[in-house]
């Protein structure tokens, strides 16, 4: 047994050996600059080899100059983008790298259409109209863009039909593949109404330009530009990378929305792994939302409509599902999150009936869910839904009331609840992490704000995400004790101290409709992930401070 | 009307106006609740909110007490009393009992000494509940 360990060993150094190889790491250096501004600071410019599915993304400073980290571009042909809103890029659109380091000089132009570069939160400040009004254009976003609505040209009237049937839509839906709810939907056509006559106002229903100003976020400065941002692009658009996290080799794994996939990416290679999860329910809508580890390491996920929750054996590559028992498997059940972090201590591993409100757990022994109403002494008909989730060291469940205003826990040994209501109202909490303090830190998504609960002292601390209609989704406290978070608006990362009240807001090179956060401790600086949902990507933040 | 039922309406729009306006700049922000599917939420299936005072044994104003509302058959529903020693709870469901709901304070550094349930004068059983709780210092 020890002589194949010895060839394996020799196999990594001689690999270990070639990655570190000096003459393979080209160095990217240049300035980028306009005739309107001269010198500019802020401008993401991302190198992409032909060919290759990684692109790799610097900022440029306060003097205009920018530089690829050494060794991260092989010799090659690559084609060159920039973002910076307001702009196009003039040239050069592509370099050569050979031998030695290259430095160019990047200009841009004043762009002719302003509005194809604005961001989802960007349209938000810039549309006219009350809060609440633009407030259900949260719900848009899950699918697609803002551009679609205001590009659009329908009235009142017409959009009532696209309104009603965008509403038989499974969540996991995106523009590369449409996913139908098998479970009929009721649609509350008041709402509806009101709804189509507000997007009726700031789309091109009345004339080919939008009748307000197009407002846009300033570009990044000073600490936002230390950063290097690599995309890694999966091979086809119905992928939609939800939930991201990586394993202690550094593989990424991350849940697919649409798609029966659990997929593994190797960063060092872009290497990819797909392991289809088996279908339960053929002719629901596919993919997975949830990923989270066990107690053993193992991955779980849930598996929305397919109706159950899945296990990953990471040593045997190989799934066990667990799909809903009984006649509560109808064609609305639907899984969206799982908490198996604490299934060591009585086999039990938490999930969510999304259709009823209602928290589940399943007995890993019997399969048989329990289910548990955990909103059955409040008010009947509420808008209650359980959504992130997190357990102690004790498997009691603390979970997140997305549909209104509250944090919920459940009581691991008597499954009595307990209700927590936010300091904000209507926050609508969304998805959390238990840290080893016992503080639960989650994302106020309709709120905009981050938010800290102690599950000790039964006390809540909250902090406004400085960018307005940010909507986070998720948040992230890394071993520093910062917050990272994003969401489905505005294209930047959020990086905030708790502490001293300090943020920095990175820019992506994309469009990114980002849900669940990860950072990975083990680098210094940490590393931050997350999956572009509807972009068919892997996001790697690394911060250079 | 009875002077007792007068002062705890008086009381109840006396929070409420309080509520509104510590909340106006959230509300302006985070806006109303609205997504396509139902908005089922109805008054008709809320029984009373509960609400009331926390105070020191000096009758001072204590703030960020931890007040629990206990439902006898299970639950219960956490809030924390503001800066001038009120705090709220949402109605629970028309089904349970309120005189099934038992109110409770506790703070750092304090004991409970007194829970004071005001009587409902009206007979109104969708009237809010007042319940003062007393801390004392340990």
């Amino acid at each position: 047994m020890r002589r194949p360990r010895c060839v394996v060993a020799a196999i990594a150094l001689v690999f270990a050996c070639i990655q570190a190889e000096p003459s393979l790491a080209q160095t990217l250096t240049g300035t980028v600059s306009s005739v309107a501004e001269g010198a500019m600071e802020g401008v993401l410019v991302s190198a992409q080899k032909v060919g290759a599915p990684i692109t790799v993304t610097v900022v440029s400073d306060a003097r205009g100059r920018f530089r690829f980290p050494d060794g991260r571009l092989s010799p090659g042909h690559y084609t060159l983008r920039i973002r910076a809103t307001g702009y196009d890029l003039a040239g050069p659109k592509t370099v050569e790298l050979g031998a030695g380091p290259a430095d160019i000089a990047i200009k841009l132009t004043k762009t002719a259409n302003l509005a194809a570069q604005l961001t989802n939160t960007e349209w938000l400040m810039s549309m006219p109209g009350t809060a609440e009004q633009k407030l259900p254009l949260m719900e848009c976003m899950s699918c697609h863009t803002l551009q679609r609505i205001v590009r659009s040209t329908f009235n009142t009237e017409q959009f009532v039909p696209v309104l009603e049937r965008m509403a038989r839509y499974a969540n996991n839906t995106i523009q590369a593949r449409v996913q139908m709810r098998v479970a009929p939907v009721k649609i509350n056509t008041a709402v509806v109404a009101k709804l189509a006559a507000f997007l009726a106002t700031i789309n091109l229903s009345n004339g080919p330009v939008w009748n307000y100003e197009l407002k846009t976020l300033p570009r990044p400065n000073g600490r936002a530009t230390h950063v290097v941002i690599t995309e890694y692009d999966l091979p086809r658009p119905t992928i939609a990378p939800h939930d991201v996290r990586t394993d202690r080799d550094g593989n990424v794994w991350y849940s697919d929305f649409v798609e029966n996939f659990l997929g593994e990416l190797d960063p060092g290679t872009s290497a990819l792994k797909e392991y289809p999860i088996p279908v339960l329910k053929p002719g629901f809508p596919t993919g997975s939302l949830d990923l989270e580890p066990d107690a053993d390491g193992n991955l779980w996920l849930a598996m929305m409509f397919q109706a159950g929750l899945a296990r990953f054996d990471m040593k045997s590559r190989t799934f066990q599902v667990f799909p809903v028992d009984g006649a509560a498997n109808d064609n609305a059940m639907q899984q969206s999150m799982v908490m198996p972090r604490s299934d060591d201590v009585d086999g039990k591993v938490w999930t969510n009936d999304v259709a009823r409100h209602a928290i589940m757990r399943v007995d890993l022994k019997t399969g048989k869910y329990q289910r548990i109403d955990p909103f059955q002494f409040l008010p009947k008909g509420s808008s209650h839904a359980p959504y992130g989730m997190a357990a102690d060291a004790k498997n009691n469940l603390y979970f997140m009331d997305f549909g209104d205003e509250n944090i919920g826990r459940i009581d691991a040994a008597t499954g009595a609840a307990t209700i927590f209501p936010t300091p904000t109202a209507n926050s609508r909490p969304r998805r959390t992490m238990l840290d080893a303090q016992g503080r639960l830190w989650f994302a106020e998504f309709a709120a905009n704000k981050l938010a800290m609960f102690d599950t000790k002292a039964e006390t809540f601390k909250e902090w406004d995400v400085p960018t307005s209609y940010s909507y986070p989704y998720d948040v992230f406290s890394d071993k520093h004790g910062e917050l990272w978070s994003a969401g489905m608006a505005s294209d930047r990362v959020l990086r905030f101290d708790p502490q001293s009240g300090r943020s920095v807001e990175y820019l992506l090179p994309r469009p990114a409709n980002i849900r669940r956060v990860f950072v990975d401790n083990s680098t210094d600086p940490v590393t931050f992930w997350a999956g572009n949902n509807h972009g068919a990507e892997i996001l790697r933040l690394e911060p250079l401070d | 009307m009875m002077p007792g039922v007068q002062r705890q309406k008086a009381l109840w729009r006396l929070v409420l106006l309080g509520v509104a306006v510590l909340g106006s700049v959230t509300a302006a922000r985070a806006g109303g609740q609205m997504t396509f599917g139902d908005n089922t939420n109805t008054s008709a299936n809320d029984g009373p909110p509960f609400f009331g005072f926390v105070r020191d044994t000096d009758g001072a104003a204590v703030g960020d007490a931890r007040v629990t509302a206990t439902v006898k058959s299970g639950g219960a529903v956490v809030t924390t009393s503001n800066s001038i020693g009120v705090y709220k709870v949402a109605g629970f469901a028309k089904s349970i009992n309120p005189d099934d709901i038992a109110i409770s304070c506790a703070k750092d550094g304090y004991k409970q000494a007194n829970v004071v349930r005001r009587p409902n004068g009206s007979g109104d059983l969708k009237d809010p509940i007042e319940v003062d709780c007393v801390l004392q210092k340990e």
